[in-house]
């Protein structure tokens, strides 16, 4: 900048002038050292930048998006994992951005044997296309090494996805879901109406606590297991087991073979795989006649020791009730139910009168639909019309379907002092249960002591269910399987409807054959006496310690002997 | 006079300028810093899943029962339960095994 000073009025413009200049210079230099200041500004920042590295702000694609839901986990009553989400990488590739197709597919090929490279090579020398799926649900373990080849095209997208550690343990219990995380059946149904389960955004897991189960994963095994091979001694067509807790209505066990895998949601509609303790109805035989004989004593007609003449010729519509075991002589209402007699319980059906029975069956809740929490549990098949000939067939349990879950809760209000529970698979908080009394303690306790000789009598049909030290106590029934224009010839399904320990019952056990064969060590009898009771016998013995049952010791054994207390 | 303290304010506001600009930066930095601690606990969590789910498919019973049963192992039976409080009785309970329930 140059001041030209003005000719009119150069002396006193010449010392004007000069302080003008330079103030102006100093001005100058104030904005010289504001704008240095501001490029040191910059230096200083990049210096900043290039030497601490400062911030490195990463700019990656959105998130991928996850199309399913995010479902809680399913637990026994002891916290065991049953079901979980996992998060799974799936593996796509963008042909367009693969550089080295060769040696793609080589790598590829030798992390993943599975894909193949014939067919590696026709997904991804495809360059028309921007987006395929290589390999879905990948492990973790093999993810990772696909990462760790670091080639340009390929990418992971994460789903999540739901997984049963157990296998097919349970799985009729647990249901099954579709590939969006949907619940289809069963528990994992539940956890859908009940709103526990929310859309994923993130691969990110429910943040809803674990469903507890009323279930144990120990007692289910082992009654697995124990019908597994009750399904080959005795060759039977299927098999199903169930405990349950008498008290609190809790299912600690239900099984039902074949087994239907969680994993698999098509088994669950496979016919052969049918929960047979709660999707399907059956007649089932003489254990109605712990009912029957329950009614008779809750309505006051008979006691214990009431007799009955049982030779008399009784028939029902065309048929003539006939007793499997007769004793040639007139029993006690005792002896009836410990001898199974058929004519007997018609008789004390006959006595109570059809409407008595229908009224005490409805109250143990036989007649009418129930659900779980699994689902809705097939209704009972209650005969067209209920006259003497159906109170007499229904006494000894025919012409009357339900599920048997269904029975087994009404045999658990039997044993339990007479309150009827709600079974449940869900674990119950300890509260105690508000339970409708739907007979007398009296009547119970007559029952317990029935069910209890129906086991250690020498003529019981149940004596091979001892297991010692339990107190085993229940009723064999042996219901031939209804078929085309009458019953079925030898197919039949045994079943034994236990409880232990009989002196105090905890548990319902319900064990049932479908159509079992005579095999050698049964002399080719199919009875359930044969059968379902060692079955039973067998399956207390390894619950009850799962369970806390201690047995009741016979006789007093020293535990320590001389050896180790002498010192 | 006045200069000065222009000048000084003018300093002043450009350090100011320069503090705002490094705080927002570091600002930034910590949060970069915190999404990578989010997506590491994200990672683990999933890992935990992961191993809780191969721990519970490993227990499974259905494979712990027959390598228990070839250990020698066997459900617990009655008669392997005794009763603390048991009179301690003759030669014939001495004879009995020594408690197998201490398996």
């Amino acid at each position: 900048m140059r001041i030209v000073p003005s000719a009119s009025n150069t002396n006193a413009a010449g010392t004007r002038s000069a302080g003008q200049a330079a103030f102006l210079r100093r001005r100058s230099l104030i904005v010289l050292a504001f704008v240095l200041l501001c490029f040191a500004a910059i230096t200083a920042q990049l210096a900043r930048l290039a030497l601490v590295g400062g911030t490195r702000t990463r700019t990656t694609a959105a998130e991928p998006l996850l199309h399913g839901l995010a479902r809680p986990d399913i637990v026994d009553r002891h916290g065991r994992l049953m079901a979980t989400d996992l998060a799974v990488n799936s593996l796509y590739a963008d042909p367009q951005l693969i550089q080295d197709l060769d040696e793609a597919i080589e790598k590829i090929a030798a992390v993943l044997p599975s894909l193949g490279e014939a067919e590696l090579r026709k997904l991804l020398a495809d360059k028309s296309r921007r987006f395929v799926w290589v390999a879905r649900s990948l492990s973790p373990r093999h993810a990772q090494r696909i990462h760790d080849l670091g080639l340009p095209g390929l990418a992971f997208r994460t789903e999540l996805r739901r997984v049963y550690p157990l296998g097919a343990l349970a799985g009729h219990v647990l249901g099954a879901v579709d590939l969006d995380n949907r619940g289809l059946a069963g528990i994992e149904r539940m956890l859908d109406d009940n709103g526990l389960v929310e859309p994923a955004k993130a691969a990110v897991r429910a943040a809803k606590p674990a469903v507890r189960l009323s279930l144990d994963v120990g007692a289910q095994h082992a009654v697995a297991e124990e019908l597994r091979l009750a399904l080959k001694q005795f060759a039977a067509a299927a098999a199903a087991g169930l405990v349950i807790d008498v008290r609190t209505g809790e299912i600690v066990a239900a099984v039902s073979l074949p087994e239907a895998d969680p994993s698999k949601p098509a088994e669950l509609l496979d016919p052969a795989k049918l929960d047979r303790l709660i999707a399907g109805t059956f007649e089932l035989g003489s254990i109605y006649k712990i009912l029957t004989i329950a009614m008779a004593l809750e309505c006051g007609i008979a006691d214990l020791e009431s007799i009955y003449d049982v030779r008399r010729h009784l028939s029902a519509g065309a048929h003539e009730i006939k007793d499997l075991y007769p004793q040639g002589r007139p029993l006690t209402a005792r002896e009836i139910f410990l001898y199974s007699s058929n004519v007997g319980s018609a008789m004390l059906a006959l006595q109570a009168g059809t409407e008595r029975q229908r009224a005490f069956l409805t109250r143990l809740g036989l007649l009418l639909a129930m659900r779980t929490e699994a689902g809705p549990v097939a209704p009972p098949q209650l005969p067209k019309a209920w006259g003497r000939t159906e109170t007499i067939t229904i006494a000894y349990g025919h012409g009357l379907a339900v599920a048997p879950l269904q029975f087994a809760a009404a045999a658990a209000a039997v044993v339990n002092g007479g309150e009827m529970v709600v079974p449940t698979f869900l674990m119950r908080a300890g509260a105690p249960v508000a339970a409708e009394r739907v007979m007398s303690e009296a009547t119970s306790a007559s029952m317990r002591e029935l069910m209890r000789l129906g086991v250690t009598h020498a003529a019981g049909t149940g004596r091979r269910a001892e297991a010692e030290g339990y107190g085993v106590g229940g009723k064999t029934g042996t219901a031939e399987i209804p078929g085309r224009g009458g019953y079925r010839e030898k197919a039949v399904i045994a079943s034994f409807l236990g409880a232990f320990p009989m002196e105090s019952p905890r548990y319902i056990t319900f064990v049932l054959l479908f159509e079992p064969q005579g095999t050698r060590e049964t002399a080719g009898r199919i009875t359930a006496g044969v059968n379902a009771a060692p079955v039973t016998a067998r399956i207390v013995e390894r619950i009850a310690p799962i369970l806390g049952v201690l047995p009741r010791l016979v006789e007093a054994r020293t535990p320590f002997d001389a050896p180790h207390r002498a010192q | 006079m006045h200069r000065t303290v222009n000048l000084f304010l003018l300093l002043f506001a450009l350090a100011s300028a320069f503090a705002v600009y490094a705080l927002k930066y570091d600002a930034r930095r910590l949060e970069v810093r915190v999404q990578a601690q989010e997506r590491a606990v994200e990672r683990l969590e999933g890992d935990i899943t992961v191993l809780k789910a191969e721990y519970a498919h490993l227990g499974r019973p259905e494979r712990i029962e027959p390598l228990a049963r070839n250990l020698g192992l066997a459900p617990v039976s009655s008669r392997q339960y005794l009763r603390l409080d048991a009179d301690r009785r003759g030669p014939e309970a001495s004879a009995a095994p020594a408690s197998p329930g201490a398996r």
